[in-house]
């Protein structure tokens, strides 16, 4: 493959995880972790580095992989896969640096059933090469992330008046009352529905009438 | 604890699930399937039933793999492994059986099966039952309430995207996003329940 | 030989048994140093809730932590029904009783420091929660933790009590936190059991 057409693989790998094919507002997948864990925004980072790096090396591992596995039991492997590299994160994440461990404890199960990187070892992982299977899986990963972080800094910023734990100025005095429906769930569904509309209609093509 | 009082908890347990402590709108899981299955009554009815079996069947067995397989042998940390083993193993198995013995239940229901495998609600009851440390019989309450929950939510989005469906809803908007938005008043009107009944 | 009847089911053994060694092998390493962390924040807990013990403003090393900890504190004994003991000149300066229970997602473990006259409390700390953060979470910041501070476990019924945020409260009551309803319902059912059996058996 010569570097140029690769160069463009990955660019066009970029703009379809990151932009027309996003995993939340396109594929709409991952959804049950990007409500969870929104509350905070130090937590969504933590998640979504845990994400990329599940997505890229499970896809990778699959692609690997994909000549031995028989058809019939694909989707277990998968599977196993994915628990893998989780429980490593957790693992070393709760021997290394247990308050964070403590952030993402309940969530490590939402990454393993997360739709999109259960998706993207389906649809990239078992019919392409290893080196694309990983790319694929980043950006899919980062397109996830940044939704995350936008709907985090609203969240945490409205419904605790932080950022990152720290006081947001006008936020965070008395005068703003804070939205504690934003913290809950309800303001989690309101919250990623605006972003999915926003999104969509800015994102993807006008179809004719 | 007698049979009676186990019972009860089991029954109590099945019912905060259902509505109090609601897997779907309480505790976010299971998201993706509702979002994305739930745009007629007749499709979400299959879903939802499915998913009441699926959930009841593996909290039962997740149950007897944990405290006759792993804690005997000290192994907590592969709860994760072996459960979602022993869900996509189960939905794999059942999958064939329909295929055999029901093609055409198998063509109604049949692409639903892959798509609970990976529902999170389904690995999320198993987990919470694990660690709330519910006997037998009460995890399979618990098992049976979720799924009802579950169940419940889904239909009643049908219900109301069925409803939905000759208004002029923003291009936007169609599909997930009047859905989240539908998801979230629920959540708001579940909240309301809280008090109602205490799970353990 | 892909296409044999027992390839898939030796695949998937196999691929189990590796996934599975792996795991294994790195959390057996990982152990001793996951079990001396956990040990620590129990300690701290501990530490934090009984009077003047150290200046928790400062910032401490774990060894010197541990230190004061196996010097100061002494392990529960058959007098005191599980609770950890501080002693000053030989007298019990405050007691440190470990309460534990379900939370909304995963058991919540604390620590609630009581005067020697068994009712008053110093303080409390949590060394294990996992509840919703922003919500349920918050329990373990000093905003909800300083209302503990000289609060009385009362005798009888409902020893002590998690009120809703806009009701007055009394000597034996805390505000629960806005929009976590679970989480401080099931705070209270752990504290208010686990303060009531330990005051029956210190009687």
């Amino acid at each position: 493959m010569s570097r140029s057409s690769k160069k463009s693989d990955i660019g066009k790998l970029a703009s379809e995880g990151l932009w027309q094919n996003n995993p939340i507002y396109c594929q709409v997948l991952g959804i049950c972790s990007t409500l969870a864990v929104t509350n905070l925004v130090l937590n969504t980072i933590v998640m979504c580095v845990g994400l990329v790096f599940t997505t890229a090396l499970s896809s990778m591992t699959v692609s690997l992989l994909r000549s031995f596995t028989p058809r019939n039991i694909r989707m277990m492997v998968e599977v196993l896969i994915i628990a893998f590299y989780v429980i490593i994160i957790d693992v070393l994440l709760k021997a290394y640096w247990p308050e964070m461990s403590g952030n993402l404890g309940p969530y490590v199960g939402l990454i393993i059933t997360n739709c999109i990187v259960m998706g993207r070892c389906e649809a990239c992982g078992n019919s392409n090469p290893p080196v694309m299977a990983f790319f694929d899986g980043m950006f899919n990963g980062l397109g996830y992330s940044f939704i995350l972080l936008i709907i985090a800094t609203v969240r945490e910023i409205l419904g605790m008046g932080t950022f990152l734990g720290f006081g947001v100025p006008y936020f965070s005095t008395p005068y703003w009352d804070k939205w504690i429906i934003m913290v809950m769930p309800p303001g989690a569904f309101f919250m990623l529905g605006l972003i999915v509309w926003i999104f969509r209609t800015i994102a993807l093509p006008k179809e004719s009438k | 604890m007698n049979i009676n009082t186990e019972l009860w908890q089991a029954f109590v347990v099945c019912v905060s699930a259902a509505f109090t402590q609601n897997i779907l709108l309480s505790y976010f899981l299971g998201v993706c399937s509702f979002v994305g299955c739930s745009r007629e009554v007749k499709t979400a009815m299959g879903l939802g039933f499915a998913v009441i079996f699926v959930m009841t069947a593996t909290c039962a067995l997740n149950w007897l793999a944990y405290y006759y397989v792993l804690e005997p042998l000290g192994l907590y940390s592969f709860r994760f492994i072996l459960f979602i083993i022993i869900i996509a193993a189960f939905v794999q198995f059942i999958e064939m059986l329909i295929d055999k013995y029901s093609p055409v239940l198998y063509q109604k229901l049949g692409v639903f099966l892959p798509l609970i495998t990976v529902n999170c609600a389904i690995l999320g009851a198993a987990l919470f039952m694990v660690i709330r440390k519910y006997t037998f019989i009460v995890a399979i309450g618990y098992g049976l309430g979720s799924g009802i929950g579950w169940f419940l939510a889904i239909i009643a989005m049908a219900g109301i995207r069925q409803r939905l469906a000759n208004e002029r809803i923003p291009k936007g908007l169609q599909g997930p996003g009047i859905t989240l938005f539908i998801a979230g008043i629920m959540a708001l009107a579940f909240i309301g329940f809280t008090g109602v009944l205490q799970g353990k | 030989m892909v296409e044999k009847r027992w390839f898939p089911v030796v695949y998937m053994f196999t691929a189990t048994a590796l996934v599975s060694s792996i795991v294994l092998g790195l959390t057996g390493f990982t152990a001793q140093r996951v079990k001396a962390n956990e040990k620590l924040t129990f300690e701290k807990a501990v530490l934090s809730v009984l009077p003047d013990v150290y200046d928790q403003s400062k910032k401490i090393s774990g060894l010197e932590l541990h230190k004061i900890f196996t010097e100061k504190v002494s392990p529960p004994d058959d007098s005191s029904f599980g609770a950890y003991l501080f002693k000053q000149n030989g007298q019990i300066a405050a007691y440190a009783l470990p309460i534990e229970g379900q939370g909304f997602w995963a058991p919540i473990k604390g620590i609630i420091g009581i005067l020697p006259d068994k009712k008053t409390i110093t303080a409390i700390a949590f060394y294990e929660q996992n509840e919703t953060p922003g919500l349920g979470a918050e329990i373990a910041k000093p905003q909800f933790r300083n209302q503990f501070k000289g609060k009385v476990i009362k005798d009888g019924e409902k020893p002590f009590t998690i009120a809703r945020p806009d009701v007055a409260l009394d000597e034996s009551s805390v505000h629960a936190i806005t929009g976590a309803t679970q989480t401080s319902t099931r705070l209270e059912a752990i504290a208010y059991n686990d303060l009531k059996n330990w005051q029956e058996k210190m009687k």
